[in-house]
């Protein structure tokens, strides 16, 4: 598939400093976005480590198919996305390591939501309440589940929509990479079609702009950076409490062809 | 000023100060020290000052209110008490705008209002056994243990069942497809289905798939026995032992 990726950060109008982090290789067609906690700079760091750790890890798995795996592989999912899994808990260990180290960084942690592409499927891996939705003919719905306490209340049912958008624990995760030393990944898999949007962002846009305004700028953009950015502008224009990090992914077209298709036919009729 | 500091766990969580009219806590979105917790009665408690005092009222909530430990109707407070409301935990701070003493030591920093935190495992577990003890909605599906399949009524396919096995199931004629579609003009990915925590859900591809007739707006949930119609495909969703 051929892929428009558009990225945007931006520290939002009320914080300090930028804790949210993102990486893309375009080339791997690996796209991960990651939001910091932790208080003073540490956040920035927990961030920008995993996202490093990520990428370096898939890099590797690209090259070298005896790098080793961390974590438990799921028969559910294809090995790319394992792979993601993988990164992530290698992350979730550096991340651990390095706070463990240096006491003024205890307690960091970040959040992550990765996207791999492999021809029409997308892989993808996240821990935390950082997001990725996929917009379809117009339909857009949310692919992750957030690892929060709200939406987790919401998910047993202690909790209704409106009073977890209404509540003050919206901050207080169940999940993060680096916070222990070991985490558990949710991973999903899609199969894309030419047409579609991704988007991954944290939740400084999500608590900002509704789903129907996230939807209807992506789709009235003239690509996927005019669209990152103008979903930030629009988190910061809404007040932009927090920092606030978009990665847009719009599926152009695919690589095979109808004549790549003739082919294939060819072959399987010999 | 003195003011209230909501705390969960070690976290804070909000501060309000208290001025002249009365600090309201409660479940309901109008109070001013809101909590969302089923223990917590939707006007629990008001914090007001009397007469000088800093003053705490039950306002008959069903769990009560607690000062340091002992449940209270009505109560004066001191700098550095705790008002318990279900978990939830309200310190009395008199020196906010005292400045803190330079001792040279630094201290950790405090989690500020909306600052992420994370909450610890254990006490995520403790948390929503206790909400699964008090009768709540299971997440569990009965569903679980069967294997879901799907059962070819109509069309041209390479097999006439197939389990689902795996996070995603593409309905189509593309090479990743697990219910390959045969015939030209078929798309490569008319649906697909997709395992979530609490079940199968199914989600457009080129094609808006039906279930029992209608067509799907947006992820719709798979239940046992569903009719799903892509093209001239039709399917029927099974669980099996």
């Amino acid at each position: 598939m051929q892929i428009d990726a558009g990225a945007r950060t931006d520290l939002g109008r009320v914080r300090k400093n930028n804790e949210d982090n993102y990486l893309i290789d375009s080339s791997l067609q690996l796209y991960v976005l990651s939001d910091g906690m932790g208080g003073e700079a540490h956040g920035e760091v927990a961030s920008q480590l995993a996202v490093q750790t990520i990428v370096t890890h898939c890099r590797q798995a690209e090259n070298s198919r005896a790098t080793p795996t961390f974590g438990e592989s799921s028969p559910d999912v294809s090995e790319r996305t394992n792979r993601l899994a993988s990164a992530i808990h290698l992350a979730n260990r550096k991340v651990f390591e390095t706070a463990a180290s240096n006491s003024e960084q205890r307690g960091m942690g970040a959040t992550i939501v990765a996207a791999w592409i492999e021809g029409q499927r997308l892989s993808l891996a996240h821990v935390g309440d950082s997001r990725a939705y996929l917009l379809r003919a117009g339909s857009m719905d949310q692919l992750t589940a957030d690892h929060s306490l709200v939406a987790e209340k919401v998910r047993v049912g202690i909790l209704t929509p409106q009073e977890a958008d209404a509540s003050e624990m919206q901050s207080v995760l169940t999940r993060a990479v680096g916070t222990s030393g070991k985490v558990e990944v949710d991973t999903d898999e899609q199969a894309l079609l030419v047409g579609d949007f991704v988007l991954l962002c944290s939740d400084g846009l999500t608590r900002m702009v509704s789903d129907p305004e996230i939807a209807s700028t992506l789709l009235t953009s003239a690509n996927s950076q005019e669209a990152a950015e103008r979903l930030v502008d629009l988190a910061n224009e809404y007040g932009g409490v927090d920092n606030v990090s978009v990665i847009v992914l719009r599926i152009l077209d695919k690589s095979e062809s109808v004549f790549g298709r003739l082919k294939i036919w060819k072959r399987r009729s010999e | 000023m003195p003011r209230l500091v909501l705390k969960f766990e070690s976290a804070a969580l909000k501060e309000v100060p208290l001025g002249t009219s009365p600090v309201t806590i409660g479940r309901a979105p109008d109070n001013d020290i809101q909590i969302d917790n089923l223990a917590v009665s939707n006007y629990h408690a008001r914090v007001y000052v009397e007469a000088g005092s800093l003053v705490v009222e039950d306002l008959n909530s069903l769990n009560g209110s607690f000062l340091n430990d002992i449940r209270v109707e009505r109560a004066m407070l001191k700098d550095g008490d705790a008002i318990m409301i279900g978990k939830h935990q309200i310190l009395v701070d008199h020196a906010h705008d005292v400045a803190a003493p330079l001792d040279g030591l630094r201290k950790a920093p405090a989690p500020r209002v909306n600052e992420t935190m994370i909450l610890d495992t254990h006490e995520r577990r403790k948390l929503f056994e206790a909400a699964a003890a008090a009768g709540e909605r299971s997440q569990v599906s009965p569903e679980r243990s069967r294997v879901p399949t799907l059962t070819v009524l109509k069309g041209r396919t390479d097999q006439k069942e197939y389990r689902i096995a795996g996070k995603l199931t593409v309905i189509g004629h593309s090479e990743m497809a697990t219910v390959r579609l045969r015939g030209w003009f078929t798309p490569e990915i008319a649906a697909q289905i997709n395992k979530h925590e609490d079940g199968y859900y199914l989600g457009r591809g080129d094609r808006v798939p039906k279930i029992n007739g209608i067509s799907i707006q947006g992820l719709t949930k798979l239940k046992d026995g569903d009719l799903i119609e892509v093209g001239r495909v039709r399917l029927n969703f099974l669980y099996r032992d």
